[in-house]
C-alpha cells in the first residue's frame, strides 16, 4: 500500500510515458519549465492552478541496480529510512507535514531510480521544499529506527513474494533472465541480505548517492513561480555538490546467445503460470515507442490480440499480459500468462509465440493501429488530469529517457508509429532474438532456488 | 570539503528546524501556527478553499435518473450506469448470479458479438467495466468528450440487449471459478470471505458475491435471463456522469440511448435481509498451508450508509486506521515493524455494514498482531482522542476527499455513492463541514458502540500450524477451518455432509 516497491514487471499495462493524439484527439503538451542550480540539482516545474494543491517530488537517480554487493534490497530499504529522523526532523515527521495537513506522501524504488513524492494543500509548499532539502543532506537514522524499518521491509517481502501466489514467479524473472546486469537482483532483496545490512551501510549509501547533482526536483500544481524559485534557491541552493564522482553501474548486459528455460515453484500455486522474456533496448532508444505500441496491440484492452486468442477464443489462460518495460540501461520485453484450470504453461507459450509471429508478419489493419493509439492517448489523458499525474509523467521521462522533453515528443512519435515500425521492432527484439522461458508450478522449492530444467537450453 | 559545506548548510537549516520542532509539538494545527516567529520556518500560507463542483440531476420520463457533476479541466468523461440491485438479490443456492449476469452484459448483444463489443470500447479509447457489489450492479466507461455519444450507445446496448449465449455463460463461469481459486489461495481474500459469514451469517451480505465453487456450476441461463428481466429496468437505475459534460448534454445523450427503455409494470421484488445471524465461533482460524503470511482481522457488525452516525464513523475510522499515520499502522508497523501495512475499514451498505481492523504479518506474529488490534479498539472506545490527533486525522480525511475529486473516476464514485443510497446530492459540498463537526467524544462513543469486545469476530487466515494453537489459548472455542475445504455456501463454512 504505502511506500511501495515499484516492481517493473508486466503486471501493469505498457502505456507509461508515451502518449499521443491521433487526428481527432489532441492532448496539449505538458507545459513545464526547467532549470539547474549551480550544485547540479535539476528543477522542473509545472504550473496548474486547477486545485489548491501542489505535488512535490524528488527523484534520485539511484535505484535497486545500485544495491551494494551482498545487499540486495538495500536501495529499497534505504528508501524507507528516508522517512526516519534527520538532524531537524523527527522520525515520521514527513507524515506530520503531509498527512496531518490534508496531504499524502509515498516513495518508490525502481531499478533505476528512487522517487519521493508528496501532494499537499498549496499553502504548505514552502515547508515541504525545506523538508526535502533537509533529508537530502541531514539524514540521521538510529539503530532502533533502522531495525524496526528493516522488519517492515521483511514483512513487505513476505507479503509481496511469499504470501502472494505469483510473488515467487515475478521475483524470479529478473534473476533468471539477466546474465550479468545488476537488474538481475530482485529489488525487494532477500531476508538474508536485508539482515546483513547495517547502519554504516545506510550512512555510506546516503553520502554516496543522495546529493543535489544526482536528483531531480519536480513541483507541479498551484504555486507562484517567483515564490517557488526563491524557495528552491533558499533551501536547495546552499546544498553542497560533493567532489567525489557518483559511482555508476557499468555492467552491460550482452545480447543473449541462446534460449534458456527455468522452472520455478511455490507451495501455493492455484493455477500454473509462465513468463517469456526478451532483452529490450534502453528506454531512450528510438524504438521504444514502437515497442510500446506493439505491446499494447498484444495486450492493452479486451480486444487486444493475446486476450482474444488465449483468454477468449482458446480459453487456455486466466489472464495474459505483454509489456515492453524499457529502462535506463535496457529492460525486458516480457509476457506472462496465468493458465486457466486444466491447462499447461507450454500451451500458452506456443499460443503467445504464434500471436507475436502473426502480428509481426501479417498485415495490420489501419483501424487496429488507430484503435490502440486512441486507447493509449485516452489513458495518458486520464493520468494527466492531476498535477501529481503530470509530475510522474515528467519524472519518468527524465529518469528513464534522460530528457523531460520526451514527455511531449513521444506524443508525436506515437502518432507516427506505422505498421511497418511495429513489425520491424517485433522482429528485431522478439522473433529474431533469444528469450528466457520460466514456468511456474506447485512445488516445494524455496524461493530463489530455480535451477535450469534439464535439456531445455539450446 | 563536503563536510564543511554540510555544516554550513545544516547551520542554515538549524535555525529553521528549531522552530519546526516547536510547531511539530503543536502538531501543525492552525491554532499553534501563529506562535511561529516570522524569521523562522514560515508558517503555512493562507489556506485556499477547495472548490467542490455541484452535482445536478434530472429524471427521464421512463424513470431513469441522470446525475451529472461537471469538471471540465480535461476533455474526459467517466460514465456509469448503476442498477440499485447487487449480489444481495442472489438466490440462496446461486451465489454469484448477479455478478455473473453483470459480467455477461458485454459478452454479446442482439447486434454485436463479445469481440465486437471489446473492439468498439477500445476504439472509443475506453474499456467497459462490469460487475456487481452487494448493493448495486454497474457498467462503466471513461472516454474523451467527443466520444461520449458513441460510448452511451454502447453502454445502452450492453445493458438493454444482452443475449446471454450459453457459450459465453460457460466461458464467464469458468473464469469466475478460476478467480475464486486465486482468491482462496491468498490470506487477505480468504479472511475477507470468511469475515462476511462471521459478520452477516446467513444474511444476503454473508455469501460470496463472486460465487462459490459449488454455486457457479448450478447457475442456468434461465436464472440469468430472469435476473436481468427483473432488475435491469430504468426505474431501478441511475446513470451518473462526471467530467467534461453538463446536465443538458448528458440528458440529451441519455435520452438518445435510454429514452425508449421501458420499465415493466410489475413492482420490484422485496430485497432479502442483508444481515442474518452468525453461527461461527467468535474466533476462527483458516489454514492455507505453506503461505508466507497470516491475514489477521477483527471485525464487527456496523452501520448503514444512511445512518445518522455515518460521519462519526468516517472520522473514527480515520483515527483508528484510515491512513498511514493512524493508530493501527502506528502501533503495528511504525513502532513494531510487524506488518507492511495495518489499517481499518468502515464498510457501509444499504441494510447493514461492518467496521474493523486488519493486517498481514508473518505467521508467527499473528497472535501478537491480533492483540494489538484489539488493544487499539479498546483504547479508542475508552478515551476520546486529543484535539491535535483529531485535527490531523480529519485533515487527512478531508484532503483525500479533495484529491478524489480531481479525477473523473474519483468524482464519479463520490457522486454515485450519494445517488445510489438516495442521499441529497449537495452532501458532496457538505462533506468537509460534516467531518469538521465531529467531536472527540463522538469518536470515542462511536468506537464504544461499534468496536466493543461484544460481537467482535476474529479471523486469522494463514499457515495455521504456526499460530492456531497459540490462538486457541486466547480463544478456547477457536473454530479451525481449512481454505481447501471451506464451504462458502454454508453459514457454518463447513461442508454440509460433515458434522461440526
Amino acid at each position: 500500500m504505502l511506500r511501495r516497491l515499484l516492481i517493473c514487471l508486466g503486471l501493469t499495462t505498457a502505456v507509461a510515458v508515451s502518449a499521443h493524439a491521433a487526428e481527432p484527439l489532441s492532448i496539449p503538451p505538458i507545459a513545464y519549465q526547467q532549470r539547474s542550480l549551480a550544485n547540479g540539482l535539476q528543477v522542473i516545474s509545472i504550473e496548474d492552478h486547477t486545485s489548491p494543491t501542489v505535488a512535490v517530488q524528488v527523484w534520485y537517480h539511484v535505484g535497486s541496480k545500485d544495491d551494494p554487493a551482498g545487499r540486495s534490497g538495500f536501495a529499497h530499504l534505504f528508501e524507507h529510512l528516508m522517512f526516519k529522523s534527520t538532524k531537524h526532523l523527527k522520525a515520521e515527521q514527513f507524515d506530520r507535514l503531509t498527512e496531518d495537513v490534508g496531504g499524502h506522501n509515498n516513495a518508490s524504488t525502481n531499478d533505476d531510480f528512487t522517487n519521493y513524492y508528496e501532494a499537499v494543500p498549496s499553502n504548505h509548499l514552502q515547508r515541504l521544499l525545506w523538508a526535502e532539502a533537509e533529508r537530502m543532506v541531514n539524514l540521521t537514522v538510529n539503530e532502533d529506527n533502522f531495525k524496526s524499518e528493516r522488519a517492515v521491509v521483511e514483512e513487505e517481502l513476505r507479503q509481496r513474494v511469499l504470501a502472494s501466489p505469483y510473488g515467487r514467479l515475478f521475483n524470479a524473472v529478473p534473476k533468471d533472465a539477466y546474465l550479468v546486469h545488476p537488474y538481475k537482483r530482485p529489488g525487494i532483496g532477500s531476508i538474508e541480505d536485508l539482515e546483513a545490512a547495517s547502519l554504516s551501510d545506510v550512512i555510506a549509501f546516503h553520502s554516496t548517492y543522495y546529493r543535489p547533482d544526482y536528483a531531480t526536483l519536480i513541483v507541479s500544481g498551484d504555486f507562484d513561480r517567483a515564490e517557488l524559485d526563491r524557495w528552491v534557491d533558499t533551501y536547495f541552493g546552499p546544498l553542497p555538490k560533493p567532489a567525489a564522482p557518483v559511482p555508476h553501474v557499468t555492467a552491460v548486459e550482452p545480447a543473449w546467445d541462446k534460449d534458456r528455460r527455468y522452472s520455478e515453484h511455490g507451495p501455493n500455486v492455484p493455477l500454473p503460470g509462465i513468463v517469456l522474456a526478451w532483452l529490450a533496448p534502453a528506454a531512450r532508444n528510438a524504438d521504444d515507442v514502437a515497442l510500446s505500441v506493439a505491446a499494447a496491440l498484444l495486450s492493452n484492452g479486451d480486444s487486444s490480440r493475446l486476450h482474444q486468442a488465449l483468454v477468449y477464443r482458446q480459453q487456455i489462460a486466466q489472464r495474459v499480459n505483454f509489456s515492453s518495460d524499457t529502462q535506463a540501461d535496457n529492460g525486458l520485453i516480457s509476457t506472462f500468462a496465468i493458465m486457466a484450470s486444466g491447462h499447461k504453461p507450454e500451451e500458452a507459450e506456443a499460443a503467445i509465440i504464434a500471436e507475436v509471429k502473426a502480428l509481426a508478419t501479417a498485415p495490420i489493419a489501419p483501424a487496429e493501429l488507430d484503435k490502440i493509439k486512441t486507447k493509449i492517448i485516452t489513458q495518458a489523458l486520464a493520468q494527466r488530469q492531476t498535477a501529481e499525474g503530470k509530475a510522474f509523467a515528467i519524472g519518468e521521462a527524465v529518469l528513464l529517457k534522460g530528457d523531460a522533453a520526451t514527455v511531449n515528443s513521444d506524443l508525436a512519435a506515437l502518432q507516427a508509429v506505422s505498421a511497418d515500425d511495429v513489425q520491424r521492432v517485433l522482429k528485431k527484439y522478439v522473433l529474431d532474438a533469444h528469450h528466457v522461458t520460466i514456468d511456474y508450478t506447485l512445488g516445494l522449492d524455496k524461493p530463489g532456488d530455480a535451477k535450469p530444467a534439464k535439456g531445455a537450453t539450446k | 570539503m563536503r563536510s564543511d559545506e554540510m555544516i554550513k548548510s545544516s547551520q542554515r537549516l538549524t535555525r529553521r528546524a528549531a522552530v519546526m520542532l516547536l510547531s511539530a509539538a503543536g502538531a501543525c494545527t492552525a491554532a499553534h501556527a501563529a506562535d511561529i516567529a516570522t524569521d523562522a520556518l514560515p508558517e503555512p500560507g493562507p489556506e485556499r478553499k477547495v472548490s467542490i463542483p455541484a452535482a445536478r440531476d434530472a429524471t427521464l420520463p421512463n424513470g431513469l435518473r441522470v446525475v451529472v457533476v461537471n469538471r471540465s479541466v480535461t476533455p474526459l468523461v467517466s460514465v456509469a450506469l448503476y442498477l440499485r440491485s447487487g449480489a444481495e438479490v442472489d438466490p440462496s443456492r446461486l451465489a454469484g448470479l448477479t455478478d455473473l449476469t453483470a459480467g455477461l452484459l458485454d459478452k454479446g448483444t442482439t447486434t454485436r458479438t463479445a469481440p465486437q463489443i471489446a473492439e468498439a470500447a477500445d476504439a472509443l479509447g475506453g474499456s467497459l467495466g462490469t460487475g456487481a457489489g452487494y448493493d448495486a450492479s454497474q457498467v462503466s466507461i471513461s472516454v474523451t468528450t467527443p466520444k461520449l455519444g458513441a460510448a452511451l450507445d454502447l453502454l445502452a446496448d450492453v445493458v438493454r440487449h444482452p443475449t446471454f449465449a450459453q457459450e459465453e455463460i460457460d466461458r464467464e463461469r469458468k473464469q469466475m471459478l478460476d478467480d475464486l481459486r486465486l482468491a482462496l489461495s491468498q490470506p487477505g481474500s480468504v479472511a475477507h470471505l470468511v469475515a462476511a459469514r462471521a459478520i452477516y451469517g446467513d444474511g444476503a451480505y454473508g455469501h460470496s458475491a463472486g460465487g462459490t465453487p459449488a454455486s457457479l456450476p448450478r447457475i442456468q441461463r434461465a436464472a440469468i435471463v430472469k435476473l436481468h428481466d427483473t432488475y435491469y429496468r430504468p426505474d431501478n437505475a441511475v446513470l451518473v456522469f462526471a467530467g467534461d459534460v453538463d446536465l443538458e448534454h448528458a440528458v440529451q445523450v441519455a435520452t438518445s440511448a435510454f429514452g425508449d427503455w421501458k420499465a415493466p409494470a410489475t413492482p420490484l421484488p422485496v430485497t432479502p435481509a442483508g444481515a442474518g445471524k452468525s453461527v461461527l465461533a467468535p474466533a476462527v482460524s483458516v489454514d492455507i498451508s505453506g503461505t508466507g503470511q497470516a491475514a489477521v482481522s477483527a471485525v464487527h457488525r456496523g452501520i448503514t450508509r444512511n445512518d445518522k452516525d455515518y460521519y462519526a464513523g468516517l472520522v473514527t475510522n480515520a483515527v483508528l486506521g484510515g491512513s498511514y499515520s493512524a493508530r493501527l499502522n502506528e502501533e503495528i508497523r511504525i513502532k513494531r515493524g510487524l506488518s507492511y501495512s495495518a489499517g481499518s475499514a468502515l464498510d457501509t451498505r444499504r441494510q447493514a455494514g461492518s467496521f474493523g481492523g486488519s493486517a498481514q504479518t508473518k505467521n508467527s506474529s499473528a497472535v501478537e498482531v491480533l492483540g494489538l488490534l484489539l488493544g487499539e479498539f479498546d483504547r479508542l472506545a475508552t478515551a476520546a482522542p486529543d484535539a491535535d490527533e483529531l485535527a490531523a486525522r480529519k485533515a487527512t480525511l478531508s484532503g483525500n476527499f479533495g484529491f478524489r475529486l480531481e479525477t473523473t473516476r474519483g468524482l464519479l464514485g463520490e457522486v454515485a455513492d450519494l445517488a445510489l443510497y438516495g442521499l441529497p446530492l449537495d452532501e458532496l459540498a457538505r462533506y468537509l463541514e460534516r467531518v469538521q463537526a465531529i467531536s472527540a467524544e463522538q469518536v470515542r462513543d462511536f468506537a464504544k458502540a461499534h468496536l466493543g469486545r461484544d460481537g467482535i469476530q476474529v479471523i486469522v487466515a494463514g499457515d495455521a500450524k504456526q499460530f492456531a494453537d497459540a490462538l486457541a489459548k486466547a480463544y478456547p472455542k477457536l473454530e479451525r477451518l481449512d481454505a481447501a475445504t471451506l464451504d462458502l455456501d454454508n453459514p457454518t463454512l463447513r461442508p454440509a455432509s460433515k458434522k461440526k
